[in-house]
């Protein structure tokens, strides 16, 4: 029965039996894990607020081979981001990129990038209490480390640039097209959108200047990853439905 | 052939329903209630019946109840001047026990989780909203559960009601009594010493 110890981020958690709580955590280096926390529903539970959505923590665990859920022994808080569901669009936002988290990754296969840019994106809605750039680099970097995004500079059949001209997209397919290519139900994505997501993918979200992009610009570039997100998983996202009001 | 008489089936597929029962659980229960008097698992099946069949929810405050509207809903002797809003009902009960408060309640239904698919539309704000326009209220006690989704959904109402010129409060969260400061996590440290009082 070995001892894990790891950084990682709650992505959601359930009550269990008379008191405990069932937890799933994305974890830096086992990648995906389900565990139960035993007593945690209890006011004097050693976990406190450790398990709260989107902590950011360091979690100690019991693994046992023939046992699917292991036991979170300890946890310590390296950040909290209970303040920033009091803004019911950033926990809306939050609220999203947790279950995106949890749709896309599979059971315990470590990703490192994934933890990365779930912790990044949370941070930057922490700071600026502003959805709309973390949002989208989150949906956009997510479909990019899925593999099942095309190139955003090029048309995916012709390969004429697109720079400047209309282009078309659908969530069925992977890339983007030029007028010429586009297929019936693509829908258009704007020049600006295009350009967003091409500096998207070449800079840190922290380098970008929220201010430099259109929102609309990034609210599109959000429509279109979480759609081909939904369009891999074969389901949609319940929380994105609370999104479109929140916003 | 099957495992069990279908009866026995039955018996155990039911209550494999219940939370937290799994298969042998459900089957240890079952194997119980056959042991027992017929006298005893009727009186359990009776009574299952007789709650399904009377409790429904109050149409004022949505607490559970057989008498509609409830028992505080009702009482002339309670302070219809504060409503503690809670998240369910069994959270009702919790306050009571206090035997410090002598208002009103409200039972939201839940709190804010997008996760689970549950916004503002799916709980019960708008009678709670209808119930502070008579004028009557004049203080709403927020007592959801110190967690991201409540403090999220005490936010949001508290929003929708200070306009209102009703006086908002949250129940204070911070250290149990009777724990260690030691053990405290930073989150509950900082929201003990945000409620601190003057002595």
């Amino acid at each position: 029965m070995p001892l894990h110890e790891t950084e990682a981020i709650v992505l959601q958690s359930y009550p269990l039996g008379e008191a405990d709580r069932l937890v799933s955590f994305l974890s830096r280096s086992m990648g995906r894990v389900r565990g139960v926390a035993a007593g945690a529903r209890r006011p004097k539970s050693r976990f406190g607020s450790t398990l709260e959505r989107m902590s950011y923590v360091r979690i100690w665990f019991f693994e046992r081979e023939t046992r699917e859920l292991v036991r979170i022994n300890q946890c310590e808080l390296i950040e909290s981001f209970v303040d920033v569901f009091k803004d019911y669009a950033a926990g809306v936002a939050l609220a999203v990129m947790a279950e995106v988290t949890e749709a896309v990754l599979p059971d315990r296969e470590a990703g490192d990038p994934s933890f990365r840019l779930l912790l990044l994106s949370a941070q930057a809605i922490k700071r600026h209490m502003e959805i709309d750039l973390p949002l989208a680099y989150f949906a956009l970097w997510t479909v990019r480390l899925g593999g099942w995004l095309g190139s955003f500079e090029r048309c995916a059949r012709c390969n004429k640039q697109l720079a400047g001209i209309p282009a078309y997209a659908s969530r069925a397919v992977s890339g983007v097209f030029c007028g010429n290519c586009r297929g019936t139900g693509m829908k258009a994505i704007s020049p600006d959108a295009l350009n967003a997501g091409v500096k998207m993918l070449a800079d840190r979200l922290d380098k970008i200047e929220a201010s430099n992009i259109p929102k609309t610009a990034l609210r599109e570039l959000s429509r279109y990853s979480l759609d081909l997100i939904e369009h891999q998983i074969e389901r949609k996202l319940v929380s994105r439905e609370m999104l479109e009001t929140a916003v | 052939m099957p495992d069990f008489a279908p009866s026995i089936t039955r018996l155990i597929d039911e209550l494999k329903h219940l939370p937290g029962i799994g298969q042998k659980t459900a089957q240890r229960l079952a194997f119980y209630l056959l042991r027992t008097d017929r006298e005893q698992a009727l009186a359990l099946a009776d009574a299952i019946r007789e709650a399904k069949e009377k409790i429904r929810e109050c149409s004022v405050c949505n607490n559970i109840t057989d008498t509609d509207p409830c028992f505080f809903c009702t009482s002339a002797t309670r302070n219809k001047k504060t409503i503690c809003v809670v998240e369910e009902a069994p959270n009702i009960s919790a306050v009571e026990k206090t035997r410090e408060y002598n208002g009103m309640y409200h039972v939201l239904g839940g709190a804010l989780s997008p996760l689970q698919g549950r916004g503002p539309e799916q709980l019960k704000i708008k009678s709670l909203i209808e119930r502070l326009k008579g004028g009557t209220v004049e203080e709403i006690i927020i007592a959801t559960n110190p967690t991201a989704e409540g403090e999220a959904t005490a936010v949001y109402l508290s929003k929708l009601i200070k306009p209102l010129g009703v006086r908002v409060t949250r129940i204070a969260m911070g250290i149990p009594v009777g724990s260690d400061l030691e053990y405290a996590d930073e989150v509950t440290m900082m929201k003990a010493m945000e409620g601190r009082r003057e002595l």
